[in-house]
């Protein structure tokens, strides 16, 4: 059993490590609004700003880590994503190296050329239109229809998006259709501008506010889009990226080990400099029982995560596999604020501090009640059918 | 490697539907329901073994089986090839494809004969709804891309 890391990827860790102190975490004041009484603090960084990092990601060979190399990427492996996405997640500036949701990998050549490279190349934004107002998430009995008339489809129904988009954009819509083959669940390609779609006004972009994550509600009203915007097959809108998609939820487990790394650090910078009673808060046993605690939980999260990726990139992974690391990140990354959160002797909704948005997406990983119950319940299904012994 | 005179399938058809309608490998069951080794196997041993109904440890039964082929892991957990491996790590997962049994060197071919001509009709529709089941797709992970790009 062999614990380092192949060379290649220990460099691909140093680069992006590197470039995440050097380039993005000084841009944290800025995005916090803690510079100007958090009044001007922002969602997203300045298209000027995004550009630069943009480019020189792409001078450091950076761009499209997750992209296989036939679309243009680096291709690195669920191991390789994983050091670079726990590194990116210690910051909390909303950059990715060129990353794309799978789904758009099975776009065509025409819609690689009109969809997936401008979204690649960030002159297009994309909100991935699944879940719709009272449903619940991803059911497959949605009430968006798309009705096929004279070679077109009609468009019909209500989107919720949580995609922040700030250029021009276009949705990947989610509709049922009915073919050939019976009613199934068709994908989408529709651009922004598109007569019949109407996108109500997202969140403010500077003050406080801003930090709040809401979703964009797109409405479809007869809105015709032609045979060529179906992305895949018709009917098979589930099916798209299935191949990619497993391994991105051991990314996300990654990224959960970055978030409490920074929390950690946050918690040990804040505990060495702040004082009570005449005594450094980092003296005190239960500071230092939290700050260990935590310690120990990255660790082990961190080789959870590292072992599933190498299944993963072995063609190895299992459901199990991958659900263990769902459940165990973000379990983590709650107990990790929990105690970050005492460390610091308040409440982890302080204004301006990055523990603030880190926390956020904490809450945002675990607010998945539902989903963190299906995979506890895939691990269990998994123990139950072992050896009867 | 069974006897001339295997055993008489109606003598044995309830025993028989109940072993194959159970949801766990069949393959040792049957075997237990046949007529044994046949006094001339060509096995070099001084024993008289005619008419024992032992695994043989042939790991045919593994080899075949469909839910071991999906998770291999399971089939890792033992070093064993025998027929009481099979059941031990697939036990109620069993597809009831009853392949194991066809493969088995030591069922009576009267068994197989049943097996084929009684019971794989009804079995390929199973396995064909198992294919629908494995095709459905995990839309939990469409809806982590939702919320997260």
């Amino acid at each position: 059993m062999d614990f380092s890391l192949p060379e290649e990827l220990r460099m691909i860790q140093s680069l992006v490590k590197d470039f995440v102190t050097d380039q993005l975490k000084p841009l944290e004041r800025e995005l916090l609004g803690r510079a100007a009484g958090l009044a001007d603090a922002r969602r997203s960084l300045p298209a000027e700003v995004d550009e630069k990092l943009m480019g020189m990601a792409m001078e450091l060979g950076l761009w499209g880590l997750s992209v296989p190399e036939e679309l243009g990427g680096v291709g690195l492996g669920a191991l390789g994503c994983s050091l670079a996405e726990e590194e990116l997640a210690q910051t909390i500036v909303p950059f990715t190296f060129g990353d794309v949701s799978p789904i758009l990998f099975e776009c065509n050549a025409a819609q690689k050329e009109s969809y997936f490279l401008p979204l690649f190349n960030r002159r297009k934004d994309c909100h991935i239109a699944l879940m719709e107002p009272g449903e619940p998430a991803g059911r497959a009995d949605m009430a968006t229809r798309a009705e096929r008339v004279n070679g077109r489809y009609i468009i019909n129904g209500r989107k919720l998006s949580f995609s922040v988009t700030g250029r021009d954009w276009f949705a990947v819509v989610y509709a049922r259709t009915s073919g050939a083959a019976g009613d199934g669940v068709t994908c989408f390609l529709v651009d922004g501008g598109t007569a019949g779609l109407s996108a109500g006004r997202g969140p403010a972009d500077t003050g406080w506010r801003s930090q709040v994550r809401a979703p964009t509600a797109l409405t479809f009203t007869d809105c015709s889009v032609p045979a060529g915007a179906v992305l895949g097959q018709e009917g098979r809108a589930f099916h798209l990226g299935r191949k990619w998609l497993p391994s991105r939820r051991i990314v996300r487990g990654a990224r959960a080990v970055g978030v409490a790394q920074r929390l950690l650090e946050e918690a040990s910078t804040q505990a060495q400099s702040w004082q009570s009673f005449g005594q450094f808060v980092s003296r005190r046993p239960d500071v230092e029982a939290a700050l260990a605690d935590v310690a120990t939980d990255i660790h082990a999260c961190r080789l959870v995560v590292h072992e599933a990726a190498c299944q993963a990139d072995e063609g190895r992974l299992t459901r199990r596999g991958a659900a263990v690391v769902k459940v165990f990140a973000a379990e983590m990354l709650g107990r990790v604020a929990d105690r970050v959160t005492h460390v610091f002797n308040g409440p982890s909704y302080q204004e301006g501090l990055p523990m603030e948005q880190l926390c956020r997406d904490m809450l945002a990983t675990r607010s998945l009640g539902m989903a963190m119950e299906l995979q506890r319940s895939i691990i269990t299904r998994d123990i139950l059918k072992g050896l009867k012994v | 490697m069974p006897q001339r005179i295997q055993v008489d399938v109606s003598r044995i058809e309830p025993v028989l539907n109940e072993i194959l309608n159970t949801k766990s490998p069949p393959v040792a069951r049957c075997r237990l329901l046949s007529s044994g080794f046949s006094p001339a196997h060509a096995l070099n041993i001084s024993e008289n073994i005619a008419g024992h109904k032992e695994c043989l440890g042939c790991g045919n039964c593994v080899d075949i089986c469909p839910f071991l082929f999906r998770e291999p892991y399971r089939r890792d957990r033992t070093e064993q090839r025998t027929s009481m491996a099979l059941e031990s790590t697939v036990g109620q997962d069993c597809d009831q494809c009853y392949a194991c049994v066809l493969m088995c060197p030591q069922v009576d071919t009267t068994i197989k004969h049943y097996v084929v001509n009684r019971r794989l009709v009804e079995v390929m529709s199973r396995l064909e709804q198992r294919i629908g089941d494995e095709e459905e797709p995990d839309l939990d992970l469409l809806v982590e891309e939702a919320l997260e790009m």
